[in-house]
């Protein structure tokens, strides 16, 4: 159902700013979406995900301007070899980023963030350091012009969501949910840990790569300063909060709420200063309100219901509900022996 | 406009610029007898947002006409899709090199002439000079920012090919403010020019550093910085006195609107003459060159604007403007320098108010 | 030789604001285990808050860390009681994403009330320097550093010689025991988080006439504050300002001796290779079961 919307969508819906929204409302879906793979299921709070879409982007205005796979839709084909190539490449840097935990994980991912973007100032023959780089205009028709970007994201965002499904479901997922847990129990109990979260950190940054390339190529303009943005990767978090890390859909609801509501509020209220203050409120709001994101609780609230009505505990709904009940269990996680 | 994020501190006047455009002509019973309403967003500094914005604007607001944002780098995005949807594209401040690498017919720059530029009369000004006055070794700090870099590296180039000696040539990290090691590598090198690629804190910080070792070269060149109006209040007057920058626009210039935008300006939003900022005069040139369409061919639709730009010359509070086929502006910039505390054209002599004035030694 | 010595003693000098104003993190992540994300926006709030009591009364923004320490300890004891104990039986996660929040909104306010054009405060001492055996040493620069060590001496003694300073180590060693000896957690980790915050203000006070400054200077700051504590091993007060001046150093150092464009990068790559030898960075202590 949710494919055939995605299809629809656009179809239905023709106006061109519409459809812009829509593309970086999914976007961002995804972006979440894969972040959770890391952030959420792993239980690795990453916060420099603007790194690995920075890299895309950059392949992407790399590819399109010397290796000349030539413009119109014939560049969506870089789209999946560079997600896959950035996915092996971050290998050896995961490796080393996943030797630490906690607050160190999060502040290394940071850095390495800050470290990609000064070497895409700084390597000029190849990225033109700060003058950016312009990726050729597409020459698609201007009534349907985001159409085309509409469904690479569409399609990004199913791939994202398919290998979320395909994570929770298999013997990996289980494995992510023991780390997140207590990582030394699990390899205690035979858990591959360091390759099940290397494979993790991957996906994650893979399919983020993904999401960079696409965006090079509709906004037209990479610079170092926007295309790895640390407020990219905090915004992209906020979602996955609000929609409900760990579960499968909640960064997308969480996109869905906020990125049009952020690109309106910027574009209607943002001369006031304003539009700072009441994003840092709405983000408020949720945390103190939806402390386990929007989906969760709802869940929570309907297990409770069913639970009350039908005494039946095994809806798959209660399975969500435990799975957070437990989520306590890490909190002394960073604490000193 | 970017109204927060990293080019709120430079968009500010331009934003000036435009509602004083809009309030000048409004007064005048506006554009063809249609009031003129501008619809500012905010872009954030950022370019997902602004492709949002300039799509709203289009094709939600359905705006009749719009105006460029602040900065090369918003400029690019928003210039694509107002190229897309077929409308005329004036903008204030992007005037980078990539923007005109766009090749876009629609886009047109209202300042007299393209970043890359602004630094060639400052190196016409020091090559005119007679050889025992002329600098013998020159320094090139500069922030890794194509508003400043480039204008750099070609005064450089033009230095180095009439024998002044480079003693020192770095770029640093757009927004660096800490300066000091920069500073202690100028100062231990003693040139007699500095030619700075600056945005405007790093100048206050470069000259603070330089103040603070007391010494200071011959020749003290920023192209951005100085040319704002709060810098002589930032790192004192004194120290103020004798820097050279760039400008494309000064109050005192005889150019036509040129003396009734600044008592409107000064009207409205108070300070004196000397406190407008150039962005602001930019802005304004965007809005002046649509009332002039407007005269001239009695139309302000998109087409005829963009038809009409591109022949002839418009004469704004930029100077009189043309454009090549990318909307590359045609003109030059002028050599600005500080001098008794306020900011005088000095440069080239046909242009200047006064001529230059040699830099007091800072050492005490 | 003589330029490495003079980037040097540059880099010690601005070493020390830093050490000041992580020290203040380090502080609070002893006793919330949360990186405060905003602490960066309180330092600026605190250079503006300087600005105008200079500009107003002209009061020295020397003096003036006298009103706003204070001051910016009530507002951060503050925070903690309103905003961050409810998260207290959450993740450490959650808290770092409040703190963000508020970052992102004061940011809003300051935007607001100042507009964003940059400031700088310039007090009379403002151009004075020294020459010390041929080396320059500026004025506004040495200050800040004084400044910066006294704060840290006091709350060295305060860590060290107060029943609220054993009650702050006890704390940040392990939270559950110093509940069973005693020491009420809640309210000396809002008394934690007020130094922690009064710190930033302090160091905001002396940041402003050394750099011009905006709203927008706080991302800067915290990710340089973000590799201190890191290469320090976060809860390590010894650590982070050891970490601190290292940064101040080498940043100093590549930039006047190398390359100015690769001198922030320098610091990454002393801060990967150490992580890649000891994760828990210089003087920090393994985590449970961390390799």
């Amino acid at each position: 159902m949710f494919t055939a919307l995605l299809v629809a969508l656009p179809l239905i819906i023709g106006q061109h700013w519409q459809v812009n929204l829509l593309v970086f409302t999914l976007m961002y879906a995804g972006l979440a979406a894969a972040w959770n793979l890391l952030g959420g299921y792993t239980g690795y709070p990453a916060l420099g995900h603007g790194a690995f879409f920075g890299i895309g982007a950059y392949a992407m205005a790399i590819g399109t301007n010397h290796i000349g796979v030539g413009a119109g839709y014939r560049s969506f084909l870089l789209v999946l070899p560079i997600a896959l190539a950035t996915g092996v490449a971050v290998l050896p840097i995961a490796r080393l980023l996943m030797r630490t935990r906690a607050a160190t994980f999060a502040l290394l991912s940071i850095t390495v963030m800050f470290m990609v973007q000064t070497f895409a100032y700084n390597l000029r023959s190849l990225t033109h350091g700060s003058e950016g780089i312009s990726v050729p205009l597409a020459p698609f028709p201007a009534t349907t012009f985001e159409r085309p970007f509409y469904y690479a994201m569409a399609a990004l965002l199913a791939l994202t969501l398919l290998v979320c499904w395909a994570v929770r479901t298999s013997k990996l997922g289980l494995s992510l949910n023991a780390v997140r847990d207590d990582e030394d129990r699990a390899r205690g109990l035979g858990v591959q840990t360091e390759l099940v979260k290397l494979v993790a950190f991957a996906l994650s940054a893979g399919l983020t790569a993904g999401f960079g390339a696409v965006w090079a190529y509709y906004v037209t303009f990479v610079f170092p300063g926007f295309a790895i943005d640390p407020l990219l990767s905090l915004g992209v978090i906020l979602m996955a909060f609000l929609g409900g890390r760990r579960t499968l859909w909640g960064p997308v609801v969480g996109a869905a709420l906020i990125v049009p509501a952020q690109q309106y509020f910027a574009y209607r209220y943002g001369a006031s200063h304003l539009y700072l203050v009441a994003y840092a409120a709405l983000f408020l709001l949720v945390i103190y309100l939806l402390p386990d994101g929007i989906i969760p609780s709802i869940a929570a609230r309907l297990t409770r219901l069913t639970r009350l009505t039908t005494r039946c505990a095994h809806t798959p709904r209660a399975h969500i509900a435990d799975s957070i009940a437990d989520k306590d269990s890490i909190t002394d996680k960073g604490e000193r022996v | 406009m970017s109204l927060s994020g990293d080019f709120a501190d430079f968009a500010d006047p331009a934003k000036k610029g435009y509602q004083l455009w809009a309030a000048t002509v409004n007064a005048k019973g506006g554009l063809h007898g249609r009031k003129v309403v501008l619809k500012i967003a905010d872009d954030a500094s950022n370019p997902t947002q602004v492709v949002t914005n300039y799509q709203n604007l289009i094709t939600a607001s359905h705006v009749d006409l719009v105006f460029g944002p602040f900065s090369s780098l918003l400029t690019i995005p928003a210039a694509t899709i107002a190229s897309r949807f077929g409308y005329a594209f004036i903008e204030p401040s992007g005037a980078g090199p990539a923007v005109f690498a766009l090749h876009l017919h629609d886009l047109f720059l209202a300042q007299p002439a393209p970043v890359v530029s602004s630094g060639d009369a400052f190196a016409n000004y020091i090559l005119s000079l007679p050889a025992g006055q002329r600098p013998q070794t020159a320094a090139y700090p500069s922030a890794d920012d194509p508003f400043t870099a480039p204008i750099v590296t070609r005064v450089r180039q033009r230095l180095e090919g009439a024998g002044i000696k480079t003693v020192y040539s770095q770029t640093y990290a757009a927004e660096t403010v800490d300066l000091a090691p920069v500073v202690s590598r100028l100062v231990a090198g003693k040139p007699d020019l500095i030619v700075s690629g600056t945005g405007g804190p790093d100048a206050v910080a470069e000259v603070k550093g330089m103040a603070q070792a007391h010494w200071s070269p011959k020749f003290l060149f920023f192209t951005g910085g100085p040319n704002a109006p709060g810098f002589a209040s930032k790192v004192g007057t004194a120290n103020a006195e004798g820097i050279f920058s760039t400008g494309d626009w000064f109050p005192g210039a005889k150019r036509p609107g040129n003396a009734e935008f600044v008592k409107a300006y000064v009207a409205k939003y108070g300070g004196t003459a000397a406190g407008i900022d150039p962005a602001a005069a930019e802005a304004y040139a965007c809005g002046q060159l649509l009332e002039l369409v407007a005269q001239r061919t009695g139309k302000i639709d998109n087409a005829s604007i963009i038809a009409a730009l591109h022949q002839g010359t418009w004469p704004t509070v930029e100077g009189d403007l043309s454009w090549d086929a990318d909307g590359a502006p045609q003109g030059a910039d002028l050599v600005v320098q500080w001098a008794g505390g306020q900011l005088q054209p000095v440069y080239p002599p046909e242009q200047a108010v006064t001529s230059p004035v040699a830099k007091p030694s800072w050492a005490s | 030789m003589h330029l490495l010595v003079q980037a040097t003693i540059v880099g010690i000098l601005i070493g020390g604001v830093y050490a000041l104003l992580a020290s203040g993190q380090t502080m609070i992540y002893g006793v919330t285990r949360t990186i405060n994300f905003a602490q960066a926006i309180f330092a600026i709030l605190s250079a503006y808050l300087t600005y105008t009591l200079f500009g107003a009364l002209g009061l020295d923004p020397l003096l003036s860390v006298l009103v706003l320490v204070p001051a910016m300890f009530v507002v951060g004891a503050a925070m903690y009681m309103v905003l961050i104990r409810p998260l207290a039986r959450s993740s450490g996660e959650l808290a770092l994403i409040v703190l963000y929040a508020i970052g992102i909104g004061i940011q809003g306010l300051l935007d607001l009330v100042y507009k964003t054009n940059t400031r700088l405060i310039t007090p009379s001492y403002t151009d004075l320097s020294w020459t010390v055996a041929g080396f320059q040493i500026p004025a506004v620069r040495f200050f800040a550093c004084l400044l910066a060590v006294a704060v840290l001496g006091v709350l060295h003694v305060i860590r060290l010689r107060t029943k609220l300073g054993r009650a702050l180590r006890a704390t940040a060693e392990n939270p559950v025991a110093a509940r069973l000896l005693g020491v009420d957690v809640e309210r000396t980790s809002a008394l934690g988080m007020g130094l922690g915050v009064a710190t930033a203000g302090a160091a905001g006070a002396v940041f402003g006439m050394i750099f011009p400054f905006n709203g927008n200077t706080q991302y800067d700051l915290l990710s340089k504050l973000l590799s201190i504590g890191v290469l320090g091993g976060m809860a390590s007060m010894p650590g982070t300002i050891v970490a601190a001046v290292v940064l101040g150093v080498i940043e100093s150092v590549v930039a006047a001796e190398i390359s100015p464009d690769w001198s922030a990068f320098s610091f990454l790559v002393v801060l990967f290779c150490v992580l890649s030898v000891r994760p828990q960075g210089l003087f920090g202590q393994r985590l449970r079961g961390a390799l």
